[in-house]
């Protein structure tokens, strides 16, 4: 059924079509209609899952750490100081690998307060073992769920993904709802390995010396490997099945590119706009979305930006002290392999618009800038 | 036992961190420094005591719904908690750890209720034989005689019990209204004390008249004194022996043996005891206007604090700093008696400050009847020749009652002076117990210093405020109209729910919690006890922080 939903709403529903036992969550700007709909939905029976109210993101979490290790579907979304305060459970979830769902919608992190979108909440969470897949669109976002539950119950990692605070959780679209009668064959059951169980107790999380934690972490970093194949495969048999297909990164206009974009989540749709527009102006350029940013796909990405004679990133974040972390993550994937240029530059921090303008005026100051570009470039500063 | 695992390969282990096999062989024990150990204390209520009833022992029995195992806990130290659940002053309340926290458990109302149960449960009693050959003669047939006899007859000794009135009880019987402790009452606790053993009554024998002290000392193997106070303080005013003026003791005496009495319209007691208050509340019941004259304050008064209550809400009139100077009738006119006012002044020896003359003002009231109430006197002299007195009192030498011969002992009033029914109950516990072991030839057992608990070894976490429960009662207009016993006992439910409130301070009332949060499996739980495994107790101490009682202690290892 379509319907013109918010960008929230369709993480809501992509979590009834996942057939979630628990929700778990505490209400934060961008993200509280997330889980007021699915409030919503429990009360009315919409959804037959508990709904858990607390009094802290770190409880939500931990809430869903529980009842993921009881071994039912679990879900929770939160948002910039949300997710923050998630720290110290956000491991916990991945040391005691529970396929847990989370949903962040971007939101600059404070002080100062801002409640408008950047990335560097969910990108401060980049060594936690958690996937991350960037969202671009309330469709995407919606479909993007369901693929996340069946990855993360694959490999047994958690999975989160991740929206653009207004530009997309505020933002109406068409969206093909998914009922989830439709959806259980492609996402079964959850059927847990190993569980809290009275009948079969074990303790879990315990202490584990020297001479055993190496091994559990290498375990987590297999598994991380391991997903490259499942975010694929899941996304291509969700392709297969409901005719929508997001890939691990978006090129567009890349084949016979000479500059290429480099993008994610809304900013990608602005950027398309203006590649086609300097296409027709004749320049050769083109623009590629990364969608999972955990696991790094280096090797699409090395694929599509190998041929190209420059290449620029777009940053909606910046890790102080080195440079926007989307640039840093494509340097290395290249690093080695190709003398491709690589420039980076900060647009949009704080929800700044990001603007057809200023995409182009990204373009062209990529085109004619050199490499290697010595300081960082700060698009629409106040300088 | 468990055996360690070494994994050689990633494969083999579990995805992530958990028990996969038990840890027994780990004995972790080896890294505690510091040993918790089971270490129950003495609870305040019981060390506040004075015969050392088991409180916190009897409630909890009362909380496991065990009345029977309850009761036999309480007559441990006293035998009569029917009589001290309804008359005593109840020192264990104002001690009890939960009055720092919301109000003090109504220790009287349970002990009154299960010692109620016990008088109800005849079979509760274990009636002992005569095993033991050594005779013993009491001498007195209130509370401490009482409670010798009890003590002594419980061992399976021969007790004769010499009274010298026509009934037993005493104080308990002539001393206190009847709508604070029944007759009938008394009478059937008497009963089951006469029941516990080989005790033979002898009535109307008083000693100095009947039996001397000497010859019974020759024919029994011990003898225990415990006949109270018998004599009335006189005021020492002019004119108190003029008609009108009538001692409170006596009053209470004609009252409770159920003679009709009037003391007329206008009643003055002169005095600030119990004896004060019970005078002026029977004389309330005859319908006198009363009003009770005391030389110091409210505040010094050595009344219990209810029975002032009690007397205020019965329309007792109070009139402090004051003391009768003389007292004067012509004919058949009002008692004239003219009273000094006092003002306080220095603490005397009680610790209670003095009462002077305010200088020379006095004020006169017309009254058809003043009672004294100002205190018995003891009187030693038909002992005199055979164990040291003072005359008044009889002298000890220890806290078992040893008078100056071995084989007597006495207790109760005649030793302390005025005092209470508890403290004469323990007296002769003590005194039975010193002449079981005396007679026996058992050694005295070590005394340690107890150590008890406060409102800072509570880990109030555990505890829900709640008011304490009171008992029922009936209203004062029906109180005044009689004789009738003003308060009742508790029933099941209040009985429970008030016994609930005890934090069981410093004992172990075996609420799991040790065993539930020690997060080494290292406390066991046996049929009534828990045991620590000190081959896997890390010395974490969590059982120490969450037993809500203090009933866990700790040392430093290798000290």
């Amino acid at each position: 059924m379509k319907k013109v939903i918010m960008g929230n709403h369709a993480v809501s529903y992509g979590v009834r079509a996942s057939d979630v036992k628990v929700i778990s969550a505490y209400p934060i700007t961008p993200q509280t209609q997330i889980v007021e709909l699915l409030s919503e939905m429990c009360a009315k029976g919409d959804l037959d899952a508990k709904f858990i109210a607390v009094e802290s993101e770190h409880s939500a979490l931990t809430a869903c750490v529980g009842a993921s290790a009881a071994g039912v579907r679990t879900f929770t979304a939160t948002s910039s100081q949300g997710l923050l305060l998630m720290h110290e459970i956000i491991h916990w979830a991945v040391g005691a690998r529970l396929p847990i769902v989370l949903v962040n919608v971007n939101r600059a992190v404070g002080p100062p307060w801002s409640i408008w979108t950047d990335q560097n909440d969910s990108l401060s969470q980049r060594d936690t073992g958690w996937l991350q897949i960037y969202c671009e669109s309330n469709q995407e976002t919606q479909d993007t769920i369901i693929q996340a539950f069946k990855i993360a119950e694959t490999v047994k990692l958690p999975v989160m993904v991740v929206i653009d605070a207004f530009f997309l959780s505020h933002t109406f679209e068409i969206v093909d709802i998914l009922e989830p009668d439709e959806v259980r064959p492609f996402l079964p059951p959850y059927e847990p390995d190993m569980r809290v169980d009275i009948d079969n107790p074990h303790s879990f999380g315990n202490l584990a010396s020297p001479g055993e934690y190496f091994e559990l972490r290498y375990m987590i970093e297999k598994a991380m490997e391991a997903s490259r194949d499942v975010v694929r495969d899941v996304d291509r048999e969700f392709e297969k099945r409901f005719g929508r297909g997001y890939g691990v990164v978006k090129p567009y206009r890349c084949e016979d590119a000479d500059y290429i974009l480099v993008t994610s989540g809304t900013v990608a749709s602005t950027a398309r706009a203006v590649i086609d527009e300097m296409r027709g102006e004749g320049v050769k350029i083109g623009a590629l979305k990364i969608r999972v940013f955990r696991p790094f796909p280096f090797q699409e990405v090395y694929d599509v930006l190998s041929k190209a004679k420059k290449v620029a990133v777009i940053d909606r974040n910046i890790s102080f002290g080195h440079h926007g972390i989307f640039y840093q993550e494509v340097k290395s994937a290249l690093y080695g392999r190709t003398n491709v240029p690589i420039l980076g530059y900060i647009a949009g921090l704080g929800g700044r618009d990001v603007t057809p303008k200023v995409i182009r005026s990204i373009a062209e100051k990529a085109i004619n800038d050199t490499h290697p570009e010595p300081d960082i470039n700060w698009i629409g500063v106040k300088i | 036992m468990g055996e360690k695992i070494t994994f050689k390969s990633f494969k083999e282990m579990p995805l992530c961190a958990m028990s996969i096999a038990d840890m027994t062989y780990n004995f972790t024990g080896s890294w505690r420094n510091v040993r918790p150990y089971y270490d129950f204390k003495v609870s305040p209520c019981r060390l506040a005591c004075p015969t050392a009833e088991n409180i916190q022992r009897y409630i909890f029995l009362v909380t496991e719904n065990d009345y029977e195992q309850a009761w036999r806990a309480m007559i441990e130290s006293n035998p009569m908690p029917s009589v001290t659940g309804r008359v005593c002053f109840h020192p264990c309340m104002e001690k009890c750890t939960r009055k720092d926290y919301d109000q003090a458990i109504n220790i009287p109302a349970i002990e009154r209720s299960i010692g109620d149960m016990g008088l109800d449960n005849p079979k509760w009693i274990e009636k002992a034989r005569a095993s033991k050959k050594e005779k013993i003669a009491v001498i007195g047939g209130g509370p401490a005689g009482l409670s010798c006899a009890f003590y002594l007859a419980r061992q399976g000794y021969p007790v004769t019990l010499f009274e010298a009135d026509d009934a037993l009880g005493g104080t308990l019987r002539w001393g206190i209204p009847e709508y604070r402790l029944p007759n009938d009452l008394l009478d059937r606790v008497i009963a089951s004390i006469l029941e516990s053993g080989p005790i033979t009554v002898k009535t109307g024998t008083a000693l100095g008249v009947d039996v001397t002290l000497d010859t019974l000392e020759k024919e029994y193997a011990a003898v225990f004194i415990g006949t109270g106070l018998t004599k009335s303080r006189p005021m020492g005013v002019v004119g108190e022996d003029a008609p009108g003026v009538e001692r409170g003791l006596e009053f209470l005496r004609k009252v409770n043996g159920g003679e009709k009495v009037n003391p007329g319209k206008s009643v003055v007691v002169v005095g600030g005891g119990n004896t004060a208050m019970d005078v002026a509340r029977c004389a309330r019941r005859s319908g006198s206007e009363v009003t009770v004259v005391y030389r110091r304050t409210m505040n010094e008064m050595p009344a219990i604090k209810d029975e002032i209550e009690e007397a205020e809400k019965e329309g007792v009139f109070f009139h402090f700093l004051a003391a009768p100077k003389s007292i004067t009738r012509s004919g058949a006119g009002p008692v004239k008696v003219v009273f000094q006012q006092m003002k306080l002044g220095l603490p005397d020896e009680s610790g209670r400050r003095r009462p002077v003359p305010d200088g020379d003002k006095t004020f006169t009231m017309d009254v058809d009847t003043i009672f004294t109430a100002i205190g018995e006197e003891g009187d030693a002299a038909p002992f005199g020749k055979v164990i040291d007195t003072d005359g008044a009192l009889i002298q000890t030498k220890n806290e078992f009652g040893q008078t100056s011969r071995n084989r007597i002992f006495a207790g109760g009033d005649i030793v302390t002076g005025a005092a209470s029914v508890v403290e004469a109950v323990a007296a002769g516990r003590k005194a039975a117990e010193r002449i079981d072991r005396m007679l026996s030839k058992q050694s005295e057992p070590a005394v340690e210093e107890p150590r008890t608990i406060s409102i800072e070894n509570i880990n109030t976490a555990y505890f829900t405020k709640a008011k304490r429960a009171l008992v029922p009662r009936i209203p004062v207009e029906q109180a005044l109209g009689g004789y009738r016993e003003i308060f009742s006992g508790f029933d099941g439910d209040l009985l429970r729910s008030e016994s609930d409130r005890c934090f069981s301070c410093g004992v172990c009332n075996f609420c799991d919690n040790c065993w539930v949060y020690c997060p080494d499996v290292a406390v066991k739980r046996l049929a009534d006890e828990y045991e620590f495994d000190y081959d896997y107790c890390k010395g974490c101490l969590v059982c120490v922080t969450e037993c809500p009682r203090s009933a866990i202690s700790t040392r430093e290892e290798g000290r």
